[in-house]
This record gives structure tokens, C-alpha cells and sequence, in this order.
């Protein structure tokens, strides 16, 4: 077991710096750099080469790459070239916010998505199709909409703050009442997609095991229809959704983005789309290989998971 | 074992009614429970809830209505809408402004973004300041000046006693700091290129601590008025940065506020990373109203940083928000005028603006070498047919909703000192345009309705444009649709900034649709664009000779106009540069919008101006009802 | 029985779905990129038999009149009542008064463009392409996670491994780094193949584990030793038996795979690799009508959702509907 984690550890940090190396040069391929957009149109040949010098960004590709790289093994990953801070200081103070975020709404959309689920996929009638009506509703509109959606009824119903992770003026004392505020309608907007991803799989799973023989078994033997779905027929239903369990919560942090920018989050999400629109290289190589880690977190556990669930899967 | 010792001790008829009572409810649970889950193969045909499940039903869809009739009507009761028709402007209260992006920096001279302006706007001063609604320059730190009779000079005597927000007096030496740092290499400022005349740097002389002596390389008209610029840094504090080489990256968004001294309005209280910025009052404010109130009215002004612009227009109509640092787009025009008919919001609508969306043409020489078009299309001829093909008021319509005026030069009639009143309008006719197109070529050969040259390639090219920017995107597309009319076929491209900013300056483009704002009014502190070596020449950039002879007359033109010191000289010059410019139109224009801006309505005081930030360029005499 | 009535309903949207894609051309009354110039973000005009003063006629519309530019408010022109024409101009239905008063069935957007036509027409592009995005991502994934769920060992690790760089590996840097190196006008055709093997290596991971996990754990049944005992190759066991248990996985898949392409195709127009202007699709539509003052001014610019979660609605009832069929019901 633990020359697996060993294994797993170490292809974790390979991965993040094969993504985080791969964003560096995917950016650099692409056209404008820093420069370009931060000095805008009228600048001058000289004082665009000078800046260019400044942040390295005149050496070629493979020489900046090595340069970056050497830098890295020592875990220096170089200075954001927006905020003129060290990219290992700005990216983890974001991605703690994004990290919050994306934990609670992998909660709520657990705590919601899957028992709704196995209800939807253990009933037929009314009840199991209102459920999977809503998750097809939700499903089939894109993120931006579903946040849009919320952020507008925040604004009629004046219930959440519309914006931002903290307000202008706490008592002291209320700040974690205040973040718990500002902290529902991003994680409603991020677990409601997933909680219908959720319902769907657990419903389509559930419905399955309900068909195997094992369960009429019970049934004839006298055991409950409440424990047979809740206890017997959920452990081999939870398969697929353990599956995918890590890999949502590395999507999470990627697919935040259009949360984090309805609501003003200040996020990772958020981060590397300024980088991206800056061509800021140091710092969107950060946040993909800030990526990388919340990816490699989430494939383990869902691993882990899946050999808990799963025993005939824990060879 | 020992609860049950215990139980044991309760007298026994109550031992036996717990227990039954117990029972009772165990029953009466799953009883209820059960015929909760009960499927529906049990419930006949069309009846599918049972008595006080339908109760459930009644309740659940009670709530809903409820909860959707909350959500539809208001929100919280607005506060009442205050006028400000009380003539007398209270002193505190705090503002909220937001921004769309962090600052990059604190330090003005390292960053050209407009939060990082808007910081410097709040914290530090100038030695002139330039009143945005009247153009006029104001003494600021500087009292009064004078200048020489060749133009070439100008003394300032500066404000006395007037001390940095930590107490440290203003002295001289700060402004000659600021300008050795504005013009030290290592620095590379973005600030370096507008403190320049002719390409050369300006000599600063102090003669005493509290005169500041300006030379200029070459004579310059409008003089003082260059200094607007740049807020004066306090030595005391960034010194030490200059001289070993850090001063680019001092005072960067790490830095303790305490460390950021000015002698603005505000001092910097507090820096949420990502979130927001706090500026409170500082007392050491050099600045009286002219009623003898000390200045700054507000005691703090919030900067919310808010990415999305639909969460920016929810909270301005919903009254959470104040100001916003930028203009209002036309399509928010509805959702606004909503907020204001409930007197949540004031709106201002502060006529066109001073610029419009342009489209230029690669011009340099040898840009299309071995493409066959370069025949028809850097030809004047192909642009004058675009300027009659284009139906300017349907444009305004179209772009602006209505909200925009057509303009057919560089100057709008907002530039009320600067602007050409004999400008040519002209006319839309797209039959002209077609035969001005058959003179260099494009006719249509074979009758499918779409122009090609002699040789049988079709008269097509690409427009680039910046993607995420609605009114370019849109614009471009009017642009295309108009001329597939007179046969001419368009590609619109759109990219995100920094590519479109690297294609522009390496001139690989056929066609951009931009909107490239300048800084002043006065056409001397714009040189760049008018001058054919300028950086900002957009469609030839940095010529080393102008190449055409239309170019080197404007630059002559421009050289004297700049030189000039008699102000009505100066203008016919422009004139006659603008005439030129409109003759050959290097760059077209169609339309511009009318500037609307919106406040909440609790501010007083604003004073609302066509600039790049319409209502934060003063805000020191901002106010709020409270 | 309530299951066949349930997937008749899920075929007949997909068929619906389909139909108005390829009678795109006929259906629709305008071209995709037709704007009205005096139309922008005009209401829908609807088709009436009943005119003011109570007589019927055959069908026909009131024009609109502009009352509020800047405000995009229009009434209705009641002075004048314009017929609908049938079966002219190459389309099933148009107002005879195209140029001022034409048939908006849904209204028009911000650009005075036929919001229906539009939906019609951006209904095929994205529809094909999420359609086959999604089936190509389905047919890698199911191979990558069936080879590895059935080896096992490095392979599986291996594979696996691969998936996850390529899930973590944001797609927006590889979109732009391809725009660099593109030409500058892309056809629409070269657009829908880029998207469309993008989408699909996009989605083939998620694919791939789930797959990968049940194919694992459907190897120890019996069944699989059975029919290894009965001398099946590996190729066929995987194929024909351990494959086809995912039916269940696959099928919720897909329907989150489509909405989450069509959706995807507005986010990499943003960097630059889009179709061109003229070409409609829903992704775009809705990322233009992601507005504050769509919702409650201009609500008809959100019909790409209503049809999209009908598509949806209908793929998810015609895959998962048989399903339940076979299973035992729990008696109550």
C-alpha cells in the first residue's frame, strides 16, 4: 500500500510539472506576451525591448523553459509578471479560496445529488421524474447561466451578497459568519451542475443494482424496501460515482471559473484567466500546476475510494 | 446496564406508560414513513398522492409561490431615494467604487492600467492639474507659473506648507525626483514616452525648495499643461529604491500601506488581495473647498474590484455600489434607467464622446509584398469608398442604439476647442463608392455581385478586432455587413488583447477596427499619433521618414503646431491637419457614443466629465447623502 | 407501459431535434446573419387569428414600432395587419412584409438578427459537432478504459496516468497556442474538425475511468470466465461482453457530454478558435445572451437553453428509457 502512495506521490509531482512546463511553452506559442498587452499599442521599440529584457521574455522558448525549470527545482516558480509577486505566494493564497469553495460545494452537491439520486433511480412516477427533469435542466444550461441565474435573484431578493468574499466593514468577531455568507451562492452555483452529474449517475447505477437478483433476494427473504435501497443496493450503486469523484474534484478548480468570475470570487479560477488574458507565463504555469496538484489529489482519492467501495477493484 | 438500574428506580405505572408511549410512536413512525415511500404501483391509476401527502402537495406548492413571489418583487426596500437638491454638502460617509481588475501596482510610474491610475488619482498629486470638464489647466502643488517669451521655459512657484500624508514636508527636491526616476533607464516607466517633447527629455532645474524651473528641448505650446501626468513621489520614501535599481517593483502590491505616502485626497488604509482597497481621509490634505471645508468630503472610499460587469450593474441598481470607474456601455442603458425611475440610480448623459471607434488600413510599405492585393489595398481610394459606403447613422443605431452620433474625422464636436467646424460630412452613397472602386480596379467581372480586381481575385480582406469588447465586435460587423453591399467581401477576426496588440505592432494585419483613446485634448500632448515617427502612428507605425508626401505635410504642420505660442495660429494649423487627414483618412470613423454615466444616488458633489474616468478624476469634492 | 411512452417521448424530441436541423434552410424564415437594422433586441411577434376589432382572418402579424431606442422598447403597430405567407422564398412560413415588419418568431438579438433562424441553424452546427465530439469521445474513452480496466497492471496504470494529464491540462492554452499557428481565416468545415477532436480527447478521460472501473470489476464475474472458458479471444470478451455492461455509464455520459461541448464552443471562440462570425451556434447565443438585462428585459435571447434542455432531456429519456424495462420493479 504504501509503495502504491509512493508511486502515485511521485507521478503527482511529475505531473505537475509536465502541466505546469506544457502551459509555459503553450503560452509562449501564443501570440502577444506580456509586454504586448500590458504596454499597449504606443509604446515605444526601445522601452518594449527593455521591458522585454526585464522579464526575460526576449530569450528563446527552450531557454527560458530551462531557466524556469532550474528555478523550479528549488521551488522558486518564478515572479507573476501582473502583481510583481512571487508566483509561490500568490497562487496558494488563491487556490485556498477556490479550495474552500470547491470543497463546500462538493458537499452540497453530495449531500444533495446522491440521495436524490437513489431516490430517482429506486421509484418510478412523479416523484423520480421532477428529479431528473431539474437535473437535466440543470445540466443542460452552460455554468455561466446557472451562476448568472443566481447572482440576479441574490440581487431582486437582496437574501446573499452579490459579489466578493468579504464585506467592507465586520464587526469583529462575524467575519467567518460574514465569509460563510458571501461563500453560498458560489457554492450553489458550483454544486448544482454537479449534484445533477451526480443524481444522474447515481440514478442510472441505482436503477441497475435494483435489477440484480440479489436484490429480489432480499425482498423475498423480508427485508425492508428502505434497507435494501440504503444499505444494500447503494454500495455497489456508489461505483460510478467514486469513479468519477476524483476527477470531478480536479475539475472543480478549472471548471470554477466561470463561478469565480460572476461572483467576484477572488479564486484560482479567477487568476488564471487574468493570466491568460495578460500572457502572464510564470503565473498561469503556477495555476496549471496548482491544478495539476488539486487533480492528482482528487485521482487518489477517488482510487482510494473506489478500492473502499469496491473490493473485487482492490487488487 | 446502569440505565437500566436507573429505570428500574422510576415508579412502575410510569415505566410501563414510557414504555407503551414509546411503542406508540415507534408504530405510528414507520407507520407514516412507510406510506410515505410507498411506490406507486400501489396508488390507482391517475390518483397519485394520498390524503396528507396531497396536504404535503398543497403546502410544498404554497411555499414555492411564496418564495417566487419574494423573489420577483423588490429587493430589500430601497433607501429612500435623497435628492440633492440641499445646496449645503455634508462632510463624511464613505464611497464605493468598482473597479473591473486589480491594480498591477501602487507605484504610477511602473503601471498604466486605470485602477493603478485611479490609485495614484486617490493618493497622490500633481503639479497642474487639467479640469476635465472645462480642458483648462488648474494650478494644483503648483501655485502659479510663468512663462518665458520663446516658450522654451517655465517657473513654477510651488504651494507652501504643504506636507506628505506622514508629515514630511513637499519640497522641490520631490518633483526633481520623480522626473530623474520617470527618465532613468533602469526604471523604463511607462511614464518616460509622455514626458518627452521632440523625443527629448525635459531639463528640471530647482533654484530654491519651493521653485521648480522647466526647460524644454524645443518650443512648446502647451507648456504646463504636459505635467498633468505625473504625480509627484515622495522622495523620502523612494529614494533608497532608485539608486540600487529596484524602483520598478517598489511600492508593488505587496508593500504595507503605511509605506504608500502622497499628498492626495486619501491614504491607503488597507489592501485585500483580490478583493479590495481601503482608503481613508488623509488630514494633512493640502487642498480647501472654496467655501473654507476642509477637502477631502468623503472619510473613506472603498475600491471593490469586480470582475464581471453583470454583477458591477446588479449592485449599482441595487444601491451597493456608487461609482464605477469607467463608462456605462449602452446595453446597460435598460437595466440602469429601471434603477433610476426608482430612484435608486442618477444618470448623466454627458453628450458624444471625445473619440470614435476607428478603422485603419496597413499602410506600410512593403506590407503586402507578394500578396496580389496590395494594388487596391492600400489605396486612398479604397478607404474614401468604405467612408461613402458606410450608412453612418444606421451605424450609431446599430452600435450605440441610437445613443451616438455619426463623425467623419478625428475629432469629435465634444473637443469643443480643437475640433474642424468645416469637417466634410459625408454623404452615404454607395453607388459612389462603387465607381470610385472601379477606378482602381474592382468592378465586377462576372456579374455574381461581388467586386473583384482585373485579374480575377476577389475584393476581399480581413477586419481584426478585439474579442469581449461588444461595441468593437458589433461595429465590425455593421462594417462587414454595409460593404458585402457595394460587392466588397469582409472577414472579421476577432482575437483577445495582447495578440491583436502583438499583430498591430508587427503590422500583420489587413485591416483593424479599435478604439484607441487619447490621453489630452490638445493635439501637441498627442504627438504619436500625428506625427508619421510617432509610436502611435497606428497605421504606419515609428516611419523612419514619413512615405508619403501627404504624411511629411502633416508633420510639418504638426511641428509648427506644437511650436506655436499664438493660440489662433495653433488651431488654423489643426484645422488644416485635420482637412488632410479627412482627404486621405488613414484612419476611418463612423460613430461615436454618447457618454452615460450613472452614480448612485446617494453622491453629491460629482462632477461628471468625457474622460477615461468620468466621475473619479476629482475626488476630492465627491460627497455622499448619509 | 409507462417506460415505452417515456423513451417515445425521448425519440420524438431527438427526432424533432434533428428534423428542424436538416429542414434548417426550409423551416426557418431568415438567414442565419440577416440583420434588421431598426429590430434590435425587438420582442417575438406573435402570430395572430383575431384582429383588434374581433374578426378572424387568416394568420398574421403586427409590425413593430420603435418607441424607446435607447431602452429597446417596441409596441406593436396595430394600424396594419401583415399576413403571413406560406411555402415562398424558399422557406414554410415568412411575413409578407419582410423589410419592415418580418416574422420573429423569437424575437431578435442585440443585432437585429432572427433569433428562431438562428436557433435553427446554430441547432445543426452544434448539434453535429457536440454529436460528434461526444460519440468520437465515447468510442476512445471506451477503448482506453476497457484495455486498461481488462489488463490491468501497467498498462492500466499507464493509460490512466495519460488521461489525467491530458484532464488537467486546460484547453484554453492549447487553443491558443493552435490559433497561433493557424492561418487567419478558417473555414467553418477546418473549425468543426478542431473542435471536434479537441471535445473528444476532451472527454474521452472521463470516459475512460469510468469504464475503466467497471470493466474491472465486471472481469472477476462469472459470466467473463465463463466465456474465457468457452475459448473467447480477449478482443472479443471485451468488445461483446465486458463493454456493453457500461451501456448504463455511457448513456448518462453522453448527456452530459453534449450540453457540456455545445457549451464548451463559446469558451474556446473566446481565445480565438470560433467559428466565424456568420455561422450560429448555441454556444455563442448564449454567451451573448449571459446579460443581467436579458433576464429581465429581453428573456427570449435565453431560448437556446429551452432548446438545449430539450435535446438533453430527450437524449437522456431515449438512452436510459429502455433500461429500466428489464429490471426487476420493487414491489411495494
Amino acid at each position: 500500500m504504501t509503495r502504491y502512495l509512493a508511486r502515485r506521490l511521485a507521478f503527482a509531482a511529475f505531473l505537475v510539472f509536465a502541466v505546469s512546463s506544457a502551459s509555459l511553452i503553450l503560452t509562449r506559442l501564443g501570440e502577444g506576451d506580456y509586454v504586448s498587452g500590458s504596454l499597449g499599442i504606443e509604446a515605444r521599440r526601445e522601452t518594449a525591448a527593455q521591458a522585454r529584457a526585464r522579464y526575460g521574455l526576449d530569450k528563446s522558448i527552450g531557454e527560458q523553459y530551462r531557466t524556469w525549470l532550474g528555478r523550479a527545482v528549488r521551488f522558486d516558480f518564478g515572479n507573476s509578471l501582473l502583481y510583481d509577486r512571487p508566483v509561490r505566494d500568490l497562487v496558494p493564497e488563491r487556490a485556498a479560496n477556490t479550495a474552500i469553495l470547491a470543497a463546500s460545494a462538493l458537499a452540497i452537491a453530495t449531500l444533495v445529488g446522491l440521495p436524490l439520486g437513489v431516490v430517482a433511480g429506486s421509484r418510478r412516477g412523479v416523484v423520480s421524474g421532477a428529479i431528473r427533469s431539474t437535473s437535466i435542466v440543470v445540466l443542460s444550461l452552460p455554468p455561466l447561466l446557472t451562476s448568472l441565474v443566481l447572482v440576479f435573484v441574490a440581487a431582486r431578493t437582496g437574501w446573499f451578497p452579490i459579489a466578493g468574499i468579504r464585506s467592507a466593514a465586520v464587526a469583529p468577531g462575524g467575519e467567518t459568519l460574514d465569509f460563510l455568507h458571501h461563500l453560498i451562492l458560489p457554492a450553489c452555483a458550483l454544486a448544482l451542475p454537479l449534484a445533477a452529474v451526480f443524481e444522474r449517475l447515481q440514478a442510472q447505477s441505482m436503477g441497475e443494482v435494483i435489477g440484480e437478483p440479489f436484490v429480489l433476494a432480499a425482498l423475498a427473504r423480508g427485508v425492508t424496501r428502505r434497507r435494501i435501497v440504503w444499505r444494500d443496493a447503494l454500495k455497489p450503486a456508489l461505483r460510478p460515482v467514486t469513479a468519477i469523484y476524483g476527477l470531478v474534484i480536479g475539475t472543480l478548480l478549472s471548471g470554477s471559473f466561470a463561478v469565480e468570475v460572476t461572483t467576484s470570487w477572488p479564486g484560482l479560477g479567477n487568476l488564471m484567466l487574468d493570466a491568460l488574458r495578460a500572457r502572464d507565463v510564470y503565473l498561469v504555469a503556477g495555476c496549471a500546476g496548482a491544478g495539476a496538484v488539486f487533480l492528482a489529489c482528487g485521482t487518489l482519492v477517488s482510487d482510494v475510494a473506489l478500492a473502499m467501495v469496491d473490493p473485487r477493484a482492490r487488487e | 446496564m446502569i440505565a437500566a438500574k436507573k429505570l428500574a428506580d422510576v415508579p412502575r405505572p410510569l415505566h410501563r406508560i414510557a414504555r407503551l408511549s414509546k411503542f406508540a410512536c415507534k408504530i405510528a413512525w414507520y407507520g407514516r414513513v412507510a406510506r410515505f415511500f410507498k411506490g406507486s404501483d400501489s396508488w390507482p391509476e391517475g390518483q397519485l398522492l394520498t390524503g396528507h401527502l396531497r396536504d404535503l402537495w398543497t403546502l410544498g406548492r404554497l411555499a414555492a409561490l411564496l418564495c417566487l413571489a419574494s423573489a420577483c418583487g423588490r429587493a430589500t426596500p430601497p433607501p429612500p431615494a435623497r435628492t440633492s437638491s440641499s445646496s449645503a454638502i455634508h462632510a463624511g460617509g464613505e464611497l464605493v467604487v468598482s473597479v473591473r481588475t486589480e491594480p498591477r501596482s501602487f507605484n504610477r510610474l511602473a503601471a498604466r492600467d486605470s485602477p493603478s491610475d485611479l490609485v495614484a488619482t486617490l493618493t497622490q498629486a500633481r503639479l497642474v492639474r487639467i479640469n476635465k470638464k472645462t480642458q483648462d489647466v488648474e494650478p494644483w502643488l503648483a501655485e502659479r507659473w510663468t512663462a518665458s517669451e520663446d516658450g522654451r521655459r517655465v517657473t513654477l512657484s510651488l504651494r507652501q506648507g504643504v506636507t506628505f500624508s506622514d508629515g514630511h514636508p513637499f519640497t522641490a527636491d520631490d518633483v526633481l525626483f520623480t522626473f530623474e526616476a520617470a527618465y532613468d533607464s533602469r526604471v523604463a516607466s511607462v511614464l518616460a514616452d509622455s514626458l518627452q517633447v521632440g523625443g527629448r527629455k525635459l531639463e528640471i532645474a530647482a533654484p530654491d525648495p519651493h521653485t521648480i524651473a522647466i526647460t524644454f528641448p524645443t518650443p512648446f505650446a502647451p507648456g504646463v499643461r504636459l505635467l498633468d501626468n505625473v504625480p509627484i513621489l515622495p522622495r523620502h520614501k523612494l529614494e533608497p529604491a532608485l539608486r540600487n535599481g529596484t524602483f520598478a517593483s517598489a511600492w508593488g502590491l505587496s508593500t504595507p500601506p503605511s509605506e504608500i505616502v502622497g499628498l492626495g485626497p486619501f491614504v491607503l488604509a488597507e489592501y485585500q488581495p483580490g478583493q479590495r482597497l481601503v482608503f481613508v481621509r488623509n488630514p494633512r490634505y493640502w487642498r480647501t473647498a472654496p467655501d473654507g471645508t476642509k477637502l477631502p468630503y468623503l472619510d473613506r472610499v472603498i475600491v471593490d474590484v469586480v470582475s464581471d460587469q453583470n454583477a458591477e450593474l446588479l449592485r449599482l441598481a441595487a444601491g451597493q455600489l456608487d461609482v464605477t470607474n469607467g463608462e456605462m456601455p449602452s446595453e446597460s442603458y435598460a437595466t440602469v434607467k429601471r434603477a433610476a425611475d426608482g430612484g435608486r440610480v442618477k444618470i448623466f448623459d454627458l453628450g458624444v464622446a471625445m473619440e470614435a471607434d476607428s478603422l485603419w488600413f496597413n499602410l506600410k510599405p512593403g506590407a503586402f509584398a507578394t500578396d496580389p492585393r496590395a494594388r487596391w489595398l492600400q489605396r486612398d481610394e479604397l478607404r474614401r469608398a468604405i467612408s461613402m459606403a458606410v450608412d453612418r447613422q444606421a451605424f450609431a443605431d446599430t452600435v450605440f442604439l441610437g445613443a451616438g452620433e455619426p463623425v467623419y474625422g478625428p475629432e469629435t464636436p465634444a473637443n469643443q476647442k480643437w475640433y474642424w467646424t468645416g469637417t466634410p460630412k459625408t454623404p452615404h452613397d454607395p453607388a459612389g463608392a462603387k465607381a470610385l472602386l472601379a477606378t482602381i480596379g474592382l468592378t465586377d467581372h462576372d456579374g455574381d455581385g461581388l467586386l473583384e480586381y482585373a485579374t480575377g481575385a476577389p475584393a476581399r480582406f480581413s477586419i481584426l478586432t478585439q474579442k469581449g469588447r461588444p461595441r468593437l465586435e458589433r461595429g465590425a460587423a455593421v462594417v462587414r455587413d454595409e460593404l458585402k453591399k457595394i460587392g466588397v467581401t469582409v472577414d472579421v477576426v476577432a482575437f483577445d488583447g495582447a495578440a491583436l496588440f502583438d499583430r498591430i505592432g508587427s503590422a500583420k494585419y489587413d485591416a483593424i477596427y479599435f478604439r484607441a483613446s487619447r490621453t489630452d485634448t490638445d493635439p501637441a500632448i498627442t504627438p504619436d499619433f500625428w506625427f508619421s515617427s510617432g509610436t502611435a502612428h497606428l497605421w504606419n507605425i515609428a516611419e523612419p521618414k514619413p512615405a508619403t508626401d501627404w504624411e511629411a505635410r502633416i508633420d510639418e504642420l504638426m511641428t509648427r503646431q506644437v511650436a506655436s505660442l499664438d493660440e489662433a495660429e495653433r488651431k488654423r494649423l489643426f484645422d488644416e491637419v485635420q482637412r488632410i487627414f479627412i482627404e486621405h483618412a488613414p484612419v476611418l470613423y463612423f460613430a461615436a457614443p454618447r457618454v452615460i454615466v450613472a452614480t448612485s444616488s446617494r453622491v453629491v458633489n460629482a462632477t461628471p466629465a468625457v474622460t477615461l474616468s468620468p466621475l473619479m478624476w476629482s475626488p476630492d469634492t465627491l460627497a455622499v447623502v448619509h | 407501459m409507462h417506460e415505452n411512452r417515456v423513451s417515445r417521448l425521448g425519440t420524438a424530441l431527438v427526432a424533432a431535434a434533428l428534423a428542424a436541423s436538416l429542414g434548417a434552410p426550409l423551416l426557418a424564415p431568415h438567414r442565419a446573419d440577416q440583420r434588421f437594422a431598426g429590430l434590435l433586441n425587438a420582442p417575438p411577434t406573435r402570430p395572430r387569428l383575431v384582429d383588434a376589432d374581433g374578426s378572424v382572418h387568416a394568420p398574421f402579424i403586427y409590425g413593430w414600432r420603435l418607441s424607446n431606442r435607447l431602452e429597446q422598447r417596441y409596441e406593436e403597430d396595430r394600424s396594419r395587419r401583415i399576413p403571413l405567407e406560406w411555402w415562398t422564398g424558399g422557406a414554410v412560413v415568412r411575413s409578407s412584409d419582410e423589410t419592415s415588419a418580418p416574422l420573429l418568431l423569437l424575437g431578435a438579438d442585440s443585432f437585429g438578427r432572427d433569433v428562431f433562424s438562428r436557433l435553427i441553424f446554430g441547432g445543426r452546427t452544434s448539434l453535429a459537432l457536440a454529436a460528434v465530439a461526444a460519440l468520437s469521445a465515447v468510442i476512445l474513452g471506451g477503448l482506453l478504459g476497457g484495455i486498461a480496466g481488462y489488463l490491468g497492471g501497467t498498462v492500466d496504470e499507464g493509460l490512466m496516468r495519460a488521461t489525467d494529464f491530458i484532464m488537467v491540462l486546460p484547453a484554453t492554452y492549447v487553443a491558443l497556442a493552435l490559433r497561433a499557428v493557424l492561418p487567419l481565416v478558417l473555414p467553418a468545415g477546418v473549425v468543426f474538425a478542431l473542435l471536434a477532436s479537441i471535445f473528444a480527447l476532451l472527454g474521452a478521460p472521463f470516459i475512460a475511468r469510468g469504464v475503466r472501473a467497471i470493466v474491472r470489476s465486471e472481469r472477476r464475474l462469472d459470466y467473463a470466465s465463463a466465456a474465457q472458458a468457452l475459448g473467447a479471444s480477449d478482443v472479443r470478451l471485451l468488445l461483446l461482453h465486458l463493454l456493453p455492461a457500461t451501456r448504463g455509464f455511457i448513456a448518462v455520459e453522453l448527456t452530459m457530454l453534449v450540453p457540456a461541448f455545445i457549451v464548451a464552443e463559446a469558451t474556446l471562440s473566446y481565445v480565438g478558435l470560433g467559428f466565424p462570425d456568420p455561422v450560429a451556434s448555441w454556444g455563442t447565443m448564449l454567451h451573448d445572451a449571459a446579460n443581467v438585462s436579458v433576464f429581465a428585459d429581453f428573456p427570449w435571447l435565453l431560448s437556446p437553453a429551452a432548446a438545449m434542455f430539450l435535446v438533453v432531456l430527450g437524449l437522456n429519456l431515449l438512452l436510459q428509457g429502455p433500461s429500466f424495462s428489464r429490471h426487476v420493479r420493487l414491489p411495494m
